[in-house]
């Protein structure tokens, strides 16, 4: 087995696609960090703004009247406009530099909010204003930074903030950037099959052995995430690496960033085993690179859209492949919630690697080969 | 050489790549109308909660003012202004509360250009919709002024013709105008790079093979007008990909008309005329396969002058971005940027005038555009024909 791999790690070293996936990798990181300081991400006032801003889209819908607590404006009126108050103070908080007020006002809007989504006639201004999810998530990350003393605001580009921001995104494009890296990984073997029965080894040990350097390559590509960023200790700083992180994981519940990267490193891995023996298999049997890539984005984009097979078939392993769309709780506004939590999909994926591993070994164990 | 064009063809055509590129435009297409359509919002949108708000609040203000005494200049301002603008009003939700369309785009044809006179002109004191006021924009008011008088102008236009209406046109989401809109926003940049995409290695990839292509009894120049034409076949196919998404959305919100109006504006007068969206497309279409014109013999010139795939790419994302290098609202009444190819990019903005407003400038045409990119074409033609037969590069 040791040799077979390192055979096929040879051959592979000289594969350029490699070089080129790292490559895009190494350009998607350094694009990401200039992505971060043109879109000013952790700049408050800005955000504060955005808040405002939607907040008075949504009163434009009302008729001005006295928001006063004796007036004559509906309930969700006057909520609406405490709220456009508190974001106020909240924009001033920041310019003037008193944390303590912000996370203050920041609670009071979360309560404010809460209190808006029983309100007669919010379905109208649903759009303007962040959903049940998104607030409980914002509540629990500013409670939890009120316990601890922190700053609502870290340095963008200081290096464990950045990993964060980076893992966020990338449990949105890991599965799809696996599957077109993997896709063709047998299709050489299937359309010479001469080429493979004068191996000494077995068939079956040959693709584990293919597989193998595919995930050594994948982890590669993970060190690389964390390798380019290296750079930003020097330029930024460290940052903090117990910095809360609100996920949804059954509750809301607050992970320090280093969890948070832990289990998205984790998840990566499981997706990237998952997405290389789905290649295998469907090269199997399609015998196809472009199909075999266009089945798996298939699977990617099945949970948008038929969104009620969330809810449906909860324990499908297509549900997990983007994870940041589970740690974010995403999945619970939708109009059929799906209550999907991370742990259960680490261990759906894994059922399913198991499953996927038996059938790969019972196929390319050395009788069959003949009929592939 | 129409053999010569039918080889050429073929192995376009086969060409995984490029078989690529038609997916990824198909998906885009499906993409966007299953997701990004449905999820447009519009900002002039048919919205009756804001318009009886905005009625109420007038209409409340108007009931309490007492008018015996001494006024504020203000609210004798407010007090003489209000009833004609409430009047709009009050004709608009009653047509939309009757289904009566047409009055509905006569009256709110009427709205925005009294408010849009209300509002430029009264200073700091009101304001446009407040969705155009975003974080760090420093030309809402320019933007809330266009958008109003566009919407005005295309709203006077519905009423006077005889269109089939509702509430999807009125809001521009049928396929064909949205179609209309992504002209001018960023179609004319995915049509130009998937063009730049298909053509970077036509001519690259003969040096795989060059012993075999060079049996053929063609001239070098020959066989590059030749791979031109393939490759300018091949971009107008990307028009197909994507116009499946618009079946889609055509069965959704209906597939509009190409007689609707579209606003034009035109920075001489300061003012907008109508066109129709059939003559909107067809500018549009011609414009873009000029382009495509442009960036195929470009892509021939640097193919042969610097023989490397990734230069292709880097110089076409080049000329494709290169506006962002100078771009600045007002910039054109510095600068002469009707002279820069670069400036007609974005071609349904350049159509519709949107360009003039932002640059200041009143040269970015349709006939100054065509004539700036016809020269640039011409250009690199001409140098591609006199190194094509120069003794060295003729065995490419």
């Amino acid at each position: 087995m040791r040799n077979v791999l390192k055979t096929v790690i040879m051959i592979e070293k000289s594969n350029k696609k490699n070089i080129v996936a790292c490559i895009i990798v190494a350009v998607f990181v350094f694009g990401f960090m200039s992505f971060i300081t043109t879109e000013e991400k952790g700049n408050l006032v800005k955000e504060r703004t955005g808040d405002y801003q939607s907040v008075s889209s949504a009163l434009y819908k009302f008729q001005i009247k006295d928001a006063s607590e004796g007036g004559d404006g509906s309930g969700l009126y006057k909520n609406l406009v405490r709220q456009q108050r508190v974001i106020s103070t909240q924009r001033m908080s920041v310019r003037m530099g008193i944390p303590d007020l912000y996370l203050e006002t920041s609670l009071e809007l979360a309560d404010l909010r809460d209190a808006a989504f029983k309100m007669e006639g919010y379905k109208d201004v649903v759009m303007y204003l962040p959903s049940k999810t998104e607030n409980e998530l914002q509540r629990i990350y500013y409670q939890h930074l009120e316990k601890e003393g922190k700053f609502a605001s870290q340095e963008p580009l200081s290096y464990f903030q950045f990993l964060g921001y980076l893992f966020g995104l990338i449990g949105s494009l890991w599965f799809i950037f696996i599957s077109i890296y993997s896709c063709g990984i047998l299709i050489e073997e299937f359309q010479h099959t001469s080429l493979i029965k004068g191996y000494p080894v077995s068939f079956g040990k040959y693709v584990m052995a293919k597989c193998s350097s595919s995930m050594l390559m994948t982890g590669m590509f993970i060190l690389l995430l964390f390798i380019c960023s290296l750079p930003l200790i020097f330029y930024h700083g460290l940052g903090d690496p117990f910095y809360p992180v609100a996920v949804y994981s059954g509750s809301i519940e607050v992970y320090s960033m280093i969890k948070y990267i832990g289990i998205s490193v984790l998840y990566m891995i499981l997706i990237a085993l998952f997405a290389i023996l789905l290649s295998v298999i469907l090269n199997m049997l399609l015998k196809n690179m472009y199909l075999t890539m266009f089945v798996q984005l298939f699977f990617y984009i099945s949970p948008y859209l038929f969104p009620s097979m969330m809810s449906l078939v909860p324990f499908n392993p297509i549900n997990y492949l983007n994870f940041s769309r589970i740690l974010n709780g995403e999945t619970l506004d939708l109009a059929k919630p799906a209550a999907l939590q991370a742990s259960d999909g680490l261990l759906v994926i894994g059922v399913c690697i198991v499953v996927m591993l038996v059938i790969v070994k019972a196929f390319f164990t050395a009788g069959k080969l003949k009929k592939v | 050489m129409l053999n010569y064009f039918k080889f050429e063809f073929l192995h376009f055509f086969y060409n995984k790549k490029n078989i690529a590129v038609y997916v990824i435009l198909l998906f885009f297409s499906f993409y966007y109308a299953m997701t990004a359509a449905p999820s447009y919002d519009p900002i002039e949108k048919v919205d009756a909660q804001e318009m009886e708000a905005r009625y109420l609040t007038k209409e409340e203000f108007l009931n309490s003012v007492d008018m015996t005494h001494e006024m504020h200049p203000l609210t004798a301002y407010a007090v003489q202004t209000y009833p004609e603008w409430n009047r709009f009003e009050k004709e608009r939700l009653d047509a939309l509360a009757k289904k009566d369309l047409k009055a509905y785009a006569e009256a709110t044809s009427g709205w925005y250009t009294y408010s849009d006179w209300m509002i430029y002109a009264g200073g700091d004191m009101l304001f446009y919709h407040p969705r155009y006021y975003t974080y760090g924009n420093h030309y809402a008011r320019e933007d809330g002024h266009f958008a109003y008088l566009s919407a005005a102008s295309r709203y006077g236009g519905y009423a006077d013709g005889d269109y089939a209406l509702s509430i999807d046109v009125f809001e521009e989401r049928t396929a064909l105008q949205t179609w209309q809109r992504l002209l001018q926003s960023y179609l004319p940049f995915i049509l130009i790079v998937s063009c730049i995409l298909l053509t970077a290695d036509i001519v690259l990839k003969d040096r795989r093979n060059p012993t075999l292509l060079r049996g053929f009894p063609m001239s070098p120049w020959r066989k590059l007008l030749a791979k031109g034409g393939v490759a300018l076949f091949g971009s107008i196919l990307a028009f197909l990909p994507l116009s499946a998404g618009l079946l889609i959305i055509g069965m959704k919100h209906g597939f509009g008309s190409f007689d609707l109006p579209v606003p034009i504006y035109s920075h001489d007068e300061k003012t907008f005329s109508l066109i129709s969206l059939g003559e909107f497309i067809f500018q549009n279409t011609a414009f873009i396969i000029l382009w495509f014109m442009l960036i195929i013999s470009l892509l021939l010139l640097t193919s042969i002058l610097l023989r490397n795939e990734f230069a292709n790419l880097f110089i076409g994302c080049a000329v494709v971005f290169g506006e962002f290098m100078y771009y600045t609202r007002g910039i054109g009444f510095i600068r002469e940027v009707e002279w820069y190819p670069t400036s007609f990019i974005q071609v349904g903005q350049v159509l519709s005038g949107y360009r003039n407003y932002v640059y200041e400038s009143h040269m970015l045409t349709f006939k100054n555009g065509m004539l700036v990119i016809g020269l640039c074409i011409c250009l690199a033609l001409l140098i591609t024909f006199i190194i094509s037969n120069h003794r060295k590069f003729k065995q490419l």
